[in-house]
């Protein structure tokens, strides 16, 4: 689960303070708002990216406020993929495996059940240079999902894809929550996703936080539900 | 992923190997002699004299040299920073001379002279006989700043108005000659004022001489620093340089005017003939010096008649050093000019206490006393005491009273204190040595003194050691010592 | 779809104007600089002949101070590389105080005139701590004060060429890998230094180059020692100090013709390198 308490961060000419919200385990929460709204920062600040001014983070019961993002126990899949230019699909699969200095032979175990997962089979020998975008994410996808982290954190994965490539994602995002069981904290403005995903909507505005459940009307004030 | 790893290990190992082959010298070690190199700062545009004698050297003494060239001025502002390093070759006395007054440089041997004259290309295609011709072509000239031509060039030129006339005419000032000759060789400017000494390094072009820069003088010289660690070994080289059979050789090859130079030789032996009464004054000095020089100078003490004798039966020393200048006209064409060093005073000398109460020459001649003076013949102090009696009119007073002539100073001086004589009439020189045995009565008389020349054989091998020992001779610590021992610097002497 | 009632279609295309005049003009203004360069060397070549070539070659000087250049402009490019690369990243991806006054220090060895450099570093180690570092390794006119004298000027230009690489290597794959488990170490090394694989060749090219040209410090700091301290750069120099042109031109040329293969060779391997690999 991911929970924040009065979360206060900066960024910049950027404040956002008060944030708290719950996303229970196993659930999809969707943050939204304008452009510059201050959403990738609080991404980030979840992530361990940003340092917290004020407030706690708490992510899967761990009080993670202090805690570096390589202990965190989080994928994290930024707007752009961020993919390594320099190495294959197999390598991205395997990373975070890697530097965990797993055996070899569990590495190829995980690397493939992944890749079985998310489709990418046929790309595993490939580089990200002529990966198509949807093909790009999934990769993203797959990298940050190599260590079983509990919570995935992801930044507009599906702006930049056409309608049947997104169509495909939101499947694939399907896929990972029933497969994997993880908590998900997806950036987004576009409602028409939240609406088809979400089980939470955040709205971030102004630097304060309001919520929505999918299906309910927005109510004003930072209301936490229980989980 | 390992490549990052990968590339560090590969450029650690490229780094160690680059490091190794440059410390490397293929062949093995160098077969070099394990003496320090002497280390020379050299004009560039001389590289090629001084690198071809000091290989030779090389050979011949077994020392190793490491030459560094540049331009003059930044030679000498390097060394000035660095503070190391044994000797300095200029492509002009001025910088040397610089370097002198700032405390750089102690000994100097000359190598070449140039002549300032117009430069053009072979065949003088734009017909430049005069200076006045130079005013319609495309002129380089040295810059008066930069290059010690261009002030040389400017001051002989100025008088006449001459120089202001090229000024505005000129194309362009260069730094150095080089500079300028590889200008007219490339064509860029027709003409330029540069050494002669330049001109005849470059085949394709020519020089025109004019009587009016002729007066001009240029100078290579190469000195040695005040601060290098090896000096015995820099003067060799430098004396090496300055040979006429060696280094000298190499200048004149490559169109140098070499200078007369000393002969080579790895030790050189010199004479030098001396009165007795410099003995002391100038001994330790020639030892300072025969340990720096690397040279051994021969000292024979004397009296001066004796020598003037040994010299008029066809010995010839390197230099004279003359009790008293009446000693010098009987030998003066077989020497240089000579140069006034110092001065001593006649005095008297009795016994500690002056028990006869002996006041002046005027008391000599009472009866009884026990007389000492020089040999009139064999020493100067003898003959200028004979002079002086003489003037007095004491002589036939005196002369009854003479127990003893002796050919020097000392042996009267030893018979005063054995008591043996009452009064003898000695150098004021040879008296301080016994102020505390014996009695000093000064005399009063214009010609009561000595004065000491010191002069350089017309055909000595060594006249430059010569004048360098002259120069150790006149040095401030020399100078000490003379007028601690009781002399008097001479007003000519430097 | 509605169309407005008076269009016609044309009865012929519009004419869009010609793009040669554009490519012509860049052609003409690029295409100067390089028949600039191209004429400096065939002026030189001009001047010297292939005897004089020759003869240079066959000179133990000579010899020597073109394997003194190349090792020592080497290994003054790989330390300047090792040098910057810390530097290059820090300036790219840290804010602290203090930072512009480090840029415009990081600058000063190449605003410098090389003269000055020169100087600096005689002056330098002429003062106690310099004096002490002569005890233990001699540097003032030896070797060593050839790859200082070089390395002073190279790495400036190695640390500008890598800030811009690391300046373009987006962030964000750092914190990717942080996320995965790195430290910050390993997202450098893992992440960030292969994919600036292409500005560490850059930058160590540049400083390779720069080192080879080093003349006016080297004159200075090292002296011009035969055997001993001379780089390519001052041959040229002694040659043309005693009016031999020709030598001093044919010495330029050999010094042009080795660049040019280094140069070649490593802009080769580079290419293969991103070649090599399947798309």
């Amino acid at each position: 689960m991911i929970a924040l308490d009065n979360l206060a961060v900066r960024a910049g000419s950027f404040a956002l303070s008060g944030i708290s919200f719950v996303i229970p385990t196993g659930h999809h929460g969707f943050l939204m708002g304008k452009t510059g709204s201050g959403k990738t920062t609080l991404l980030e600040a979840v992530c361990g990216l940003k340092p917290a001014v004020a407030g706690r983070i708490v992510l899967g019961g761990h009080d993670v406020t202090r805690v570096k993002p390589a202990a965190r126990g989080i994928g994290y899949v930024p707007q752009d993929g961020a993919l390594f230019p320099t190495m294959t699909v197999r390598e991205h699969l395997a990373f975070a495996l890697t530097i965990r200095r797993w055996k070899t032979t569990d590495i190829e175990r995980r690397v493939d059940e992944l890749a079985t997962m998310l489709g990418l089979e046929q790309l595993l020998p490939r580089r990200p240079q002529g990966l198509s975008g949807g093909e790009a994410q999934r990769v993203a996808l797959g990298r940050a999902l190599a260590n079983r982290p509990h919570v995935l954190c992801l930044d507009e994965p599906l702006s930049a894809l056409d309608e049947d490539t997104r169509a495909e994602m939101c499947e694939v995002l399907q896929t990972v929550r029933r497969h994997t069981g993880v908590t998900i904290l997806h950036v987004t403005h576009s409602l028409a996703d939240a609406r088809k995903l979400a089980d939470r909507i955040f709205l971030l505005r102004d630097g304060r936080l309001s919520s929505e459940e999918a299906g309910t009307r927005v109510a004003t004030g930072g209301e936490t539900q229980a989980a | 992923m390992k490549t990052a790893r990968r590339l560090l290990v590969v450029s650690g190992l490229a780094a160690l190997l680059l490091v190794f082959l440059l410390w490397w010298e293929p062949g093995g070690p160098p077969a070099r002699s394990a003496k320090t190199p002497l280390v020379i700062y050299c004009a560039a545009g001389l590289k090629p004299p001084v690198e071809a004698a000091a290989r030779a050297y090389e050979r011949t003494c077994d020392t190793p040299i490491q030459i560094q060239y540049g331009g003059s001025g930044a030679l000498l502002s390097n060394l000035r920073v660095v503070g190391r390093g044994d000797l300095f070759l200029a492509a002009d006395d001025s910088y040397l001379r610089m370097a002198h007054t700032i405390g750089l440089i102690e000994e100097t041997i000359p190598l070449a002279r140039m002549v300032p004259v117009i430069a053009v290309r072979k065949g003088n295609p734009k017909s430049i006989h005069s200076l006045e011709d130079l005013l319609r072509v495309e002129v380089a000239l040295a810059n008066p700043e930069a290059a010690a031509i261009g002030n040389v060039v400017r001051e002989l030129l100025r008088p006449s108005g001459q120089w202001d006339a090229l000024e505005k005419r000129v194309h362009v000032f260069k730094p150095t000659v080089t500079d300028i000759a590889n200008d007219i060789k490339l064509g860029t400017v027709d003409a330029g004022i540069i050494w002669d000494a330049t001109v005849n390094q470059y085949p394709e072009l020519e020089m025109v001489r004019i009587p009016a820069l002729n007066a001009g003088e240029g100078n290579i010289s190469i000195g040695v620093l005040s601060f290098s660690q090896q000096p015995t070994s820099a003067l060799r080289f430098a004396r090496y340089l300055g040979a006429p059979d060696k280094g000298l050789q190499e200048f004149s090859r490559l169109g140098y005017q070499p200078v007369a130079g000393d002969a080579w030789a790895e030790r050189p032996e010199a004479v030098l003939f001396s009165g007795g009464v410099n003995r002391l004054a100038i001994e330790e000095t020639i030892q300072r010096f025969e340990q720096r020089e690397g040279v051994s100078v021969t000292r024979v003490f004397n009296g001066c008649g004796i020598l003037v004798s040994q010299m008029k039966s066809g010995q010839h020393p390197d230099a004279y050093f003359a009790c008293d200048i009446s000693f010098m006209p009987p030998v003066r064409d077989l020497f240089l000019d000579p140069l006034n060093v110092s001065e001593t005073d006649l005095v008297l000398v009795v016994a500690q206490g002056n028990p006869l109460a002996i006041r002046s020459l005027a008391d000599l001649p009472r009866p009884g006393l026990r007389v000492g003076v020089a040999n009139p013949e064999q020493s100067a102090l003898g003959a200028l005491t004979e002079r002086l009696l003489k003037e007095l009119g004491l002589l036939e007073g005196v002369t009854p009273n003479l127990k003893v002539q002796t050919p020097t100073a000392d042996l009267l001086v030893n018979q005063m204190r054995t008591g043996s004589l009452d009064a003898v009439i000695v150098y004021e020189v040879n008296a301080s040595q016994v102020r505390d045995r014996l009695t000093v009565v000064p005399i009063q008389h214009a010609a009561a003194k000595a004065i000491q020349p010191y002069a350089i054989g017309k055909n000595s091998k060594h006249r430059l050691l010569m004048e360098r020992l002259r120069a150790a001779i006149c040095s401030d610590a020399s100078r000490q010592r003379y007028e601690s021992l009781g002399f008097h610097w001479h007003t000519n002497a430097p | 779809m509605p169309q407005p009632a008076t269009q016609t279609p044309a009865k012929t295309l519009e004419r869009a104007p010609s793009d040669a005049p554009f490519y012509l003009g860049m052609g003409l203004i690029g295409g100067l600089y390089v028949l600039l360069i191209l004429g400096l060397l065939a002026a030189d070549a001009s001047f010297t002949a292939p005897r004089h070539l020759w003869q240079a070659l066959q000179s133990r000087e000579i010899r020597y101070a073109i394997k003194l250049s190349l090792l020592s402009c080497s290994l003054t490019a790989i330390l300047s590389v090792w040098v910057a690369v810390p530097i290059g990243y820090l300036m790219a991806r840290q804010r602290f105080p203090g930072k512009p006054l480090l840029d415009a220090i990081l600058d000063i060895p190449i605003v410098l005139p090389p003269l000055v450099i020169g100087l600096s570093l005689l002056i330098l180690f002429q003062t106690p701590l310099g004096k002490a570092i002569e005890k233990v390794v001699p540097v003032t006119y030896e070797i060593p004060s050839i790859i200082l004298a070089q390395f002073s000027v190279a790495c400036a230009f190695a640390v500008r060429t890598l800030r811009a690489t690391f300046d373009q290597i987006n962030p964000r794959q750092e914190q990717v890998a942080l996320t995965l488990g790195c430290r910050r170490s390993q997202a450098f090394w893992l992440v960030v230094l292969p994919e600036a694989r292409r500005g560490l060749l850059t930058a160590a090219t540049l400083a390779w180059a720069r080192a080879l040209g080093e003349f006016g410090p080297i004159l200075v700091f090292s002296g011009a020692t035969r055997m001993r301290t001379e780089v390519l750069p001052t041959s040229v120099f002694l040659e043309l100090s005693v009016g031999h042109i020709e030598a001093a031109v044919a010495v330029s040329l050999l010094m042009v013709m080795a660049a040019v293969l280094v140069l070649v060779i490593i802009r080769c391997y580079g290419l293969a390198e991103t070649l090599g690999r399947p798309l």
